[in-house]
Formats: structure tokens, C-alpha cells, sequence
């Protein structure tokens, strides 16, 4: 119990942003009556929620992956299989994908956790490649078609829902989940550790801190939520085939919603999501009269500014910008006296 | 007997032509220390640099490549000018998603200019696109594109050694603080290494498109044969990415043989598993930042 309220010990600006985040993932599906944009509601939170399980190991342990890929589409495979083939419900292939996942995290993470920074992102990349080619050579050999399509019979237990605003509640109730562990995580000694590893692994190691087996919780965390994204999208789109599951898009897209609105901050994924999509989506508007993929060219651009003109994201901008604005209200308060 | 030979030298040809595929991403890794994820794209953009001057004036992306080299290495000053000079003193996460935003933008662009369509180009005439050698086979346009690798390789290695400038990049590459205090521009420096690099990209582009197919996403599939390549071949190593090149043509060439469908799987597990069976050793983690042009 003490744990418990350890963890749940919010500051008052924590307890704010948690009371926002509940009103718009649980009010939003009820209040938006448009089909587009609920649509991109869910797209939204179900990102929000992967970015963030992303941010748990690339922001929070500093392990930069650009492999979750991997995750996601297992996530995917893993239920849609089961469900297809089995008749198992994807609640329990959710479940069964998420541990998949945190097994082949586990094979990942003997070599890539020799590795630091750039290196790591490179080894995790090659990794989702590798899932990828590998799902595509067996497929052959047990004859599974390309993709795989879901039928549409609405029940619960088959996590097909009538309604697109129950998708928007359920990834809505995904996203509080992920974001809730984050945020348990981050106030917990293991966030502590988390970030003397991402500040500096000599200083860590030094420190008396068990770095591999920290590293590896948040490699298996964000693993396993990463992986029931997957499920959860597949069972929305309720289609799947390996290149559009193990796109190395998802691979980029989740650091880029976590860099965009802050790394290493349990809000910043969720903000990075909510601005990145929509803001694709206006770009797409504007630009998608003109030829395909105009838009993205726009995007990729503005990407590398915001980059470089605000590398700690949203948040770390708008923190530099009070701070900057208290020191100078503080500067003339002692200028007037 | 027969089939191993022609193995090995479709190998070595492959390798080659990988070599020179990831001599411009060492290069840059190897002075700048950025891991430019754009660099797929630059090559994607050499293949269509060949591509339309065959297409559009006939001179075959051979006789053209100084040309494509010249126009390469404004695009990539300018790309460092541009971009990369912000980042140059960030965090290793800036200089990723600087250079990943690039590679969607270009990637894209491609796609808006060039439309998906898959192109290639035949710069042989019927009958003379293969060489017989009586015991093997080898494809004109690939023993064409090897020769390339090898004088482009033989070029930069006597550029980094023999020339003023040549060896102030080296002196960048090895202590940036103390080729600083020699008085070497540095910003200079990081300008001409990624021209160079991305013109040599540019030219293996360009020399390839003969016998790749040129595509919007297809530089997806080369930034990753690159990055095999160059941490076989040890980052910031010139020699060090040809033997990189040559191991992975061959390794391909064998498995493909036996397993097309796995080739390319094999790539990445073998770059998994040499990572962990040597990770100080090839890649020196600890030490590739400081790791020199060799």
C-alpha cells in the first residue's frame, strides 16, 4: 500500500495533466459524432499509447531503438493468427503477442545492448528487417496467404465492435494504461536508475546499479505494449500483411511522436501523437491535391526544423521558455530596485 | 567446380558494387561522425540521375558520371550547409531524425517527380550485356560497375593520403579538437567530406541503375546493405568498407544459391550475430568515435 501511494504521490500539475488525459480519451469518443474524425482519434491514441511504450525504453533508458517494428507487427501476427486459425480472441492473442514479443526482445537485447546510441538504432533496425524478410520466407512454407483479413463480426469478445467510438474507447483505455506504467515507472526507483543509465552508463554501473537487468524491464515494458498497439490496430483495420505491419514506418513514427513532443517525459509522446497525426492529416489537405506524397515531403522537412530548432521537443521548448522568461522578469525586478 | 567459380566471382562483383554502395556513408561516418539515414536516398537519387540522362540524352550514366559526381557533391554541400551544419555538436538523436527527415523528404520527392514506377535502363546492346569468359558468365554492366568501385576506392584512398586537403580530413577525423588547433577550418572540412560523400553515392547510383531496378523507396534496401557492409568492414575504414562489400557479395552470392528467398535475411542476421559474437572487436563501439579514417 505504501508502494502504491508512492507511486500514485502526483504533483499537483501531474494530477492536472492525468485529469486532462482521462476527459479527452474517455470524452472525445463520446463527443465526436464525425466518422473521419473519430477515425483519426483512434489512429491517435493508439500511437500515443506505442510512442509512449517507445519512450519507456528509447527516452526514458536512453536506448534509442529503431526496431519496434518488430513488436508491433508480432503483436499483430500473433492474434490475427490465433484468431483466424484457432478461434482464439485476440484479448488472450493480445496477451499471447505481447509475450512473443518480450521473448524475441529478450534475443534481441543480448547483442543490442552491447551497443550504445546510434549503434543500438542500427542493430535494432537490421532486427526488424530480419522479422520481417524471415515472416515473408516461412509464409512460403506453410502456405499462409499474403495478407490475412479479419471477418467483421462484431462482439466483444472477438474485439470487433459495431461503432467506431468504442475503437476510440479502447485505444483511449490502452493509452491510460501505457501512460499510467510510464508515469509509475518514472516516479519509481526504477525510472530513477532508468535515467542515471541514459545520463551516463559508467556513472551507473559505478553507482551500484544493475544496468542490464533495468535495461532489459524497459525493453520487455515497452515490448509488450508496443505489441498490443499492434493487436489493437489490426483488429481496427482487421487486415494485415507483412510489409504494412512490419513497415519500418512504425519503426520511425513512434521515436518521432516522442522526440517531437519531448524524450524521456511521460507527457511529451502523447502530445508528440496528437500534433504529428492531425498534422499529417492538414498536410494532406493542403498538399494532397498535387501529386501523392507531396505532402510528406513537407513533413520530412518540417521535421528536420523542428529537429534542430527544438531537439528537446515541445516541452523541453516551452520549459526553456519560462525559464528564460522568470530570469528575465527576475533581471528587471532587480534592475527597478 | 564450375558453379563455385561462377559463385565466387558474381560474389566479388556483388561485393564491389556493395563497397562502393557504402564508401560514401563510411565516409561521412567516419570525419562528421554522423550516421547519415538519408544516405539510401541519395543513392536512390543517383540511379534516377542516370536513369533520365540516358533517357532523356543518351550519354550512358558511365561517360556521365563525372557529371553526376560534379552535381552530387553541390547536393551534398548543400545538404550540409543546409541541415547538418545545426546539428553537427548535437545529440546522436538530433542527427538521426535531422537525416531521417531528410530521407522522408527525398523519398517522397521522388515519388511526386518520378512517380513509383520501377525503372531501369539497358546501356549494352542485345548480345554484348554478358561476358563470356567460356567457363563463367558475368554481366557486363556489373564487371563495368565493379571497375568503378575499384578506381573510385583507389581515388579516395590516394585523395585522403596524398593531397593537402585529403589529409586534413583525416586529421578531422581522428582528433577534431586538435586539427582545430592546427588551424584547419573544420566547417570547411565537414563541407567537402559530405560533397565527396555524397557524390561518390551519387556515381554508384548512377553506375548501378543499369542493373537495379531505381524506385522511390529502393534506397530503404540499400542504407541498409550499407550499414552491414560498413560495420563488417569497421566504421571509418576505407579498406575496412571494401572488405566489408566483398564479404557480403559473397556471402550473398553463396546463400542465394542455395536459399534465394533467405538472402536477404541473412544480412541482418548476420550483422545481429557479429555484433554479438565481437561487439568491440569489428565495430569497437566504445572506441568508433574514435575510430580514424584508415
Amino acid at each position: 500500500m505504501t508502494r502504491l501511494t508512492q507511486y500514485f504521490d502526483m504533483r499537483p500539475r501531474d494530477a492536472l495533466g492525468a485529469l486532462i488525459l482521462v476527459l479527452l480519451t474517455m470524452g472525445l469518443p463520446l463527443v465526436i459524432a464525425n466518422d473521419y474524425h473519430v477515425n483519426v482519434l483512434v489512429l491517435v491514441f493508439l500511437y500515443a499509447g506505442m510512442a509512449s511504450a517507445w519512450n519507456i525504453l528509447g527516452g526514458m533508458a536512453g536506448q534509442f531503438s529503431l526496431g519496434h517494428t518488430a513488436f508491433f507487427g508480432t503483436g499483430a501476427y500473433t492474434s490475427t493468427l490465433l484468431y483466424n486459425f484457432a478461434g482464439v480472441s485476440p484479448w488472450i492473442g493480445m496477451v499471447a503477442g505481447g509475450l512473443l514479443s518480450m521473448v524475441f526482445a529478450v534475443i534481441i537485447a543480448y547483442p543490442a545492448f552491447r551497443m550504445r546510441g546510434v549503434f543500438f538504432a542500427m542493430a535494432t533496425l537490421a532486427f526488424g528487417e530480419a522479422i520481417r524478410i524471415l515472416l515473408i520466407y516461412s509464409r512460403k512454407h506453410v502456405d499462409m496467404p499474403y495478407g490475412l483479413s479479419i471477418n467483421w463480426e462484431p462482439a466483444f469478445g472477438n474485439m470487433i465492435f459495431e461503432e467506431r467510438s468504442s475503437y476510440a474507447l479502447l485505444a483511449g483505455v490502452f493509452l491510460l494504461i501505457v501512460t499510467l506504467t510510464a508515469y509509475g515507472l518514472s516516479r519509481s526507483h526504477a525510472g530513477i536508475y532508468l535515467r542515471a543509465i541514459r545520463d551516463s552508463e559508467e556513472a551507473a554501473v559505478a553507482a551500484g546499479i544493475p544496468m542490464r537487468r533495468y535495461k532489459m524491464i524497459a525493453l520487455l515494458i515497452s515490448a509488450f505494449f508496443t505489441s498490443a498497439g499492434g493487436t489493437l490496430l489490426a483488429q481496427y483495420v482487421l487486415y494485415i500483411e507483412p510489409t504494412t505491419v512490419f513497415s519500418m514506418a512504425y519503426s520511425v513514427d513512434l521515436p518521432l511522436m516522442a522526440l517531437l513532443g519531448g524524450i524521456g517525459t511521460v507527457a511529451g509522446p502523447i502530445l508528440g501523437a496528437f500534433i504529428a497525426l492531425p498534422l499529417r492529416d492538414v498536410l494532406l489537405d493542403l498538399f494532397g491535391s498535387g501529386a501523392a506524397g507531396l505532402h510528406l515531403v513537407v513533413y520530412g522537412v518540417l521535421l528536420m526544423v523542428i529537429v534542430i530548432v527544438l531537439p528537446s521537443g515541445l516541452i523541453g521548448g516551452a520549459r526553456s521558455l519560462l525559464s528564460w522568461l522568470t530570469r528575465r522578469t527576475a533581471a528587471r525586478k532587480s534592475e527597478d530596485t | 567446380m564450375q558453379l563455385a567459380l561462377q559463385l565466387l566471382l558474381s560474389g566479388i562483383l556483388l561485393g564491389g558494387v556493395y563497397a562502393l554502395a557504402a564508401l560514401g556513408l563510411n565516409l561521412i561516418f567516419g570525419v562528421a561522425k554522423i550516421v547519415n539515414f538519408a544516405h539510401g536516398e541519395f543513392m536512390m537519387l543517383g540511379m534516377y540521375a542516370g536513369f533520365w540522362l540516358m533517357t532523356l540524352t543518351g550519354i550512358n550514366p558511365y561517360w556521365g558520371s563525372p557529371l553526376i559526381a560534379v552535381a552530387f557533391f553541390v547536393v551534398g554541400a548543400a545538404f550540409y550547409w543546409g541541415v547538418m551544419r545545426f546539428t553537427i555538436y548535437s545529440t546522436e538523436l538530433t542527427q538521426v531524425f535531422a537525416t531521417l527527415g531528410m530521407s522522408i523528404a527525398l523519398q517522397n520527392l521522388a515519388l511526386v517527380m518520378f512517380s513509383a514506377d520501377y525503372r531501369t535502363i539497358q546501356t549494352m546492346p542485345d548480345g554484348r550485356s554478358s561476358i563470356d569468359f567460356g567457363f563463367v558468365h558475368l554481366s557486363s554492366d556489373r564487371v563495368i560497375a565493379f571497375l568503378f568501385a575499384i578506381a573510385i576506392f583507389v581515388g579516395v584512398i590516394l585523395f585522403l593520403r596524398r593531397t593537402f586537403t585529403g589529409r586534413a580530413i583525416e586529421a578531422v577525423s581522428q582528433d577534431l579538437m586538435a586539427a582545430r588547433l592546427m588551424g584547419i577550418n573544420t566547417q570547411k572540412i565537414f563541407l567537402i567530406t559530405f560533397g565527396l560523400g555524397i557524390g561518390i553515392t551519387g556515381v554508384a547510383g548512377a553506375v548501378l541503375v543499369p542493373s537495379f531496378y531505381a524506385f522511390p523507396s529502393v534506397g530503404t534496401f540499400f542504407v541498409l546493405i550499407a550499414f552491414v557492409v560498413v560495420v563488417l568492414g569497421g566504421l571509418g575504414s576505407v579498406t575496412g568498407t571494401m572488405i566489408g562489400g566483398l564479404s557480403l557479395g559473397l556471402i550473398e552470392s553463396y546463400v542465394g544459391y542455395f536459399s534465394p528467398d533467405l538472402k536477404e535475411a541473412t544480412h541482418f542476421i548476420l550483422l545481429i550475430l557479429l555484433l554479438a559474437v565481437r561487439p568491440q572487436g569489428i565495430l569497437g563501439v566504445k572506441g568508433a568515435e574514435k575510430e580514424s579514417l584508415k
